[in-house]
């Protein structure tokens, strides 16, 4: 705890420094979310959580219009181009062609980028100088208390209750749902978002069984118990992303960066 | 000296993302080398252009491995009971392809980035009693993220430095394209043999 | 991570034994040795929406069945000023009712529609294989899964999905039913074949409460539910919706409990069940009353509709049929039978 505090101590202190705006990227603010404690959502008590230190995370999603910027940069990335094992073909689907929003590119523009691959959100980060957050480092950004939210609900059921509506017919622009209090809009209630490691659940699809090998492997391990039972935020995401490949793309999944803090 | 790290990310990202035969750009860039054979199937695992390090300290990148099948494993070293195990079923494999094994890659992958340096896995190459026609690698976390996400592996490292994972045995034909997966440890080995069997001479 | 896997671990080793006794238990008419499997042609399955269900099959041996299920998140009336968003395998809840013949091979695709939310996937109690398909199936929105399963097993068969929290894509109306036909001694010819579901809902307003209700999870894990219903909807078979009949006719009913919670005490008032195939199998009851059937299981029922009149479908857990929404009807129109009933007070 002691730890915890002197790392939260030392954070406070930091957006006095140079942070904000990271560098190339003078357009995209990143904000520091803390370090901490992760705990998976499915852990016991003899689990130990996984350390988190302090990182920047982009303050929003990144939009068509900076993803944009990115494939005219790297034309090997462009709709028509891109290699099918590393985007498939919904890549970029919403945009009229390899550099063309359509004719609502206003509107497009300040929307997250979605319907974008693994790979090109890796390679969107790499370009600015960035990368992906893990999941452990997106679910503590996730976690960040909001500064309000409609009808004073509680983050829980504010996304629950996007988690149970189907898309919206035409995605809002960023910045239009919520900031939490590292400064950080939208974490829930408008996208899905990559994960570096989103591959890490090991989750053969069946969110009930697992594998022969898998029994093996961890039947030594002692008794559980689930640390929240009611934490079905947290496990609809998990669920989410074991549903996904890394070419996927899809119209509600879209991606941040973050970076570390050296 | 921003400039030139910006300069060095946008080299590397070309590299990764120049993909063979679909990339219409002349530039000369690092993929240009790859491509002095004939491009890469689009959908080969050989197109990512990470560079990897082998159990002798030499570095490589995937797409050297072209021109044979792979039968590729992701384990750590450290691991306690399904890494040791799926080795050994890799080892089977090798086995019972008798001398045709020499027109086969093995190749194993390792997850832990920090603790599996090249010296590691040339001790672990030993210690499992592995041929010197197998190749162990070692890269850093992006890349093997990367090949795990390619490969359906999954994997997370926990609050010791262990990781869990699943436990799956590819085979890559020739060009690097994933042919057959075979998912658990102690399988039935035939189909990966004969999907193995089938792209050799 | 790992108490993740063991979390999951538990609850895998118990589906596994599930199937298990599944499997151990067929001995008279399910098991493969019995059944012809030389299949032969493809068949596109006839799916229908409740309360219809799919002509009996008129093939004799086994086929290749494809079947499409899309899974669809949609926002739908639950009752008359209340909405709720279901996620469906078809569109409507309960899912398409599916109709096989034992031994065939279904050839089975499930499609995640692009607009929807999360992932789904799909366990057929009718699969002997890991997770009833689940565990090759989940797909992402706007992808899908394709797996084929030979029906070893006669019977009427519930399918739900099952990806996490379980509990939840149930509760939204994530279930529906398949039958399979058996290969010797096909169930008897009837006038009427209906499809009946019942589920229960969890809902942050009180029955009826007005507008878009959101799913309750406090509630569903209190297996507190605020609506009980029939094809997923108050009054979704009453009034002008009522199933039609006329008198002297027989009608079956393919009964299945989707939950997530609750066990239905499956009741239709003013009738007896003159057959009752229990827990949807091979075990034939007759004149029964009321007849359990758990959530996950189903029921055959097959009745004769003397005596002309409405009769109401309930669950005889009364306060779900009159405080709940669990109750259905049959009109029975025709002329009555003083044989069988008749009023005798005098006007």
């Amino acid at each position: 705890m002691k730890f915890l505090t002197t790392i939260l101590l030392f954070f406070l202190c930091l957006p006095a420094l140079a942070y904000p705006s990271s560098s190339e990227n003078a357009g995209k603010k990143m904000v520091v979310v803390p370090g901490g404690n992760y705990y998976s959502f499915l852990v016991t008590n003899s689990n130990k959580p996984i350390p988190v230190a302090a990182f920047l995370m982009d303050e929003t999603a990144v939009t068509n219009a900076e993803f944009l910027e990115f494939v005219k940069a790297n034309p090997s990335w462009q709709r028509s181009k891109v290699n099918r094992l590393f985007a498939d073909a919904n890549y970029l689907k919403q945009w009229a062609g390899d550099l063309d929003l359509g004719k609502d590119r206003q509107k497009l523009g300040n929307t997250p980028v979605v319907n974008v691959s693994w790979f090109a959100a890796e390679a969107y980060a790499k370009w600015k100088g960035k990368r992906l957050p893990t999941v452990a480092e997106w679910e503590l950004a996730g976690a960040g208390t909001p500064d309000k939210l409609k009808k004073n609900m509680s983050l829980t059921d504010y996304i629950l209750d996007w988690y149970n509506r189907p898309n919206a017919q035409q995605l809002p622009a960023t910045k239009t749902t919520y900031r939490n209090e590292y400064g950080l809009y939208d974490m829930h209630g408008l996208i899905w978002e990559w994960t570096f490691n989103f591959n890490s659940f090991i989750s053969k699809g069946d969110s009930r069984a697992t594998t022969e090998d898998e029994k093996k492997l961890f039947c030594a391990a002692g008794a559980m118990s689930v640390k929240d039972r009611k934490n079905y935020a947290a496990f609809l995401r998990f669920s989410y992303r074991g549903s996904l490949k890394g070419s996927y793309c899809i119209a509600n999944l879209g991606f941040r960066c973050a970076k570390s803090i050296k | 000296m921003k400039n030139i790290l910006l300069l060095a990310s946008i080299a590397l990202l070309l590299g990764s993302c120049s993909d063979t035969n679909k990339n219409t750009d002349k530039k000369p860039d690092a993929t240009s080398v790859v491509q002095a054979q004939t491009a890469l199937p689009e959908a080969s695992i050989f197109n990512i252009t990470d560079t990897f390090t082998n159990q002798h300290k030499v570095p490589l990148q995937l797409t050297s491995l072209r021109g044979k099948p792979a039968v590729v494993g992701m384990i750590f070293s450290h691991c306690g009971y399904a890494c040791p195990r799926l080795t050994a079923d890799m080892k089977i494999i090798h086995d019972k392809l008798g001398p045709k094994a020499k027109e086969v890659n093995f190749l194993l992958v390792s997850f832990d980035v920090a603790r599996d340096t090249p010296a590691r896995l040339e001790a672990y190459a030993k210690e499992t009693e592995l041929t010197p026609d197998w190749i162990l690698l070692h890269g850093n976390e992006q890349a093997v993220r990367t090949l795990s996400v390619l490969l359906n592996v999954q994997y997370e490292k926990d609050a010791d430095g262990n990781f869990s994972h699943s436990n799956t045995i590819s085979v890559l034909d020739k060009d690097g394209v994933l042919a057959y997966q075979k998912e658990g440890l102690e399988a039935d080995h035939t189909e990966t043999i004969g999907t193995i069997e089938k792209m050799i001479p | 991570m790992k108490k993740t896997i063991l979390t999951l671990l538990l609850a895998g080793t118990m589906a596994t034994m599930f199937t298990a006794c599944r499997t151990n238990t067929d001995t008279s008419s399910g098991a493969m040795s019995n059944i012809d499997t030389t299949t032969t042609g493809t068949v596109n399955a006839e799916l229908t929406d409740a309360p219809n269900v799919p002509k009996p099959l008129t093939y004799t041996s086994p086929k290749r069945v494809m079947v499409t299920l899309e899974v669809i998140e949609k926002v739908m009336r639950i009752a008359d000023s209340t909405e709720y968003t279901f996620w469906t395998f078809g569109g409507s809840v309960p899912g398409k009712f599916i109709r096989v013949r034992q031994g065939d091979m279904v050839d089975f695709t499930l499609k995640n529609m692009p607009d929807s939310k999360l992932p789904h996937n799909i366990d057929l109690h009718a699969v002997t294989g890991p997770g009833g398909g689940a565990t090759v199936t989940n797909v992402a929105p706007g992808y899908d899964a394709r797996f084929q399963f030979r029906a070893l097993n006669p019977g009427l068969y519930i399918y739900h999905c099952a990806t996490g929290p379980v509990g939840m894509h149930i509760a939204n109306g994530m279930y529906g039913l398949i039958y399979v036909e058996p290969q010797h001694n096909p169930l008897p010819k009837v006038d009427h074949e209906f499809y009946l579901m019942q589920g229960d809902f969890y809902t942050k307003g009180k029955f009826e409460a007005k507008g878009l209700q959101e799913f309750d999870m406090d509630k569903a894990i209190d297996e507190k539910a605020d609506y009980v219903l029939f094809n997923g909807r108050v009054n979704a078979l009453t009034g002008p919706n009522s199933l039609k009949v006329k008198q002297g006719e027989t009608v079956r009913l393919f009964v299945g409990n989707g939950g997530p919670n609750l066990v239905s005490s499956f009741h239709v008032i003013g009738e007896i069940f003159n057959t009752v195939r229990v827990e949807g199998g091979d075990l034939v009851n007759h004149n029964v009353q009321t007849t359990l059937i758990p959530a996950g299981g189903a029921t055959v029922i097959d009745m004769k509709m003397e005596v002309p009149g409405h009769y109401h479908i309930v669950d005889h857990s009364i306060f779900r049929a009159f405080n709940k929404g669990a109750i259905a009807q049959i009109k029975v129109e025709g002329k009555n039978d003083p044989n069988v009933f008749m009023n005798l007070k005098k006007k």
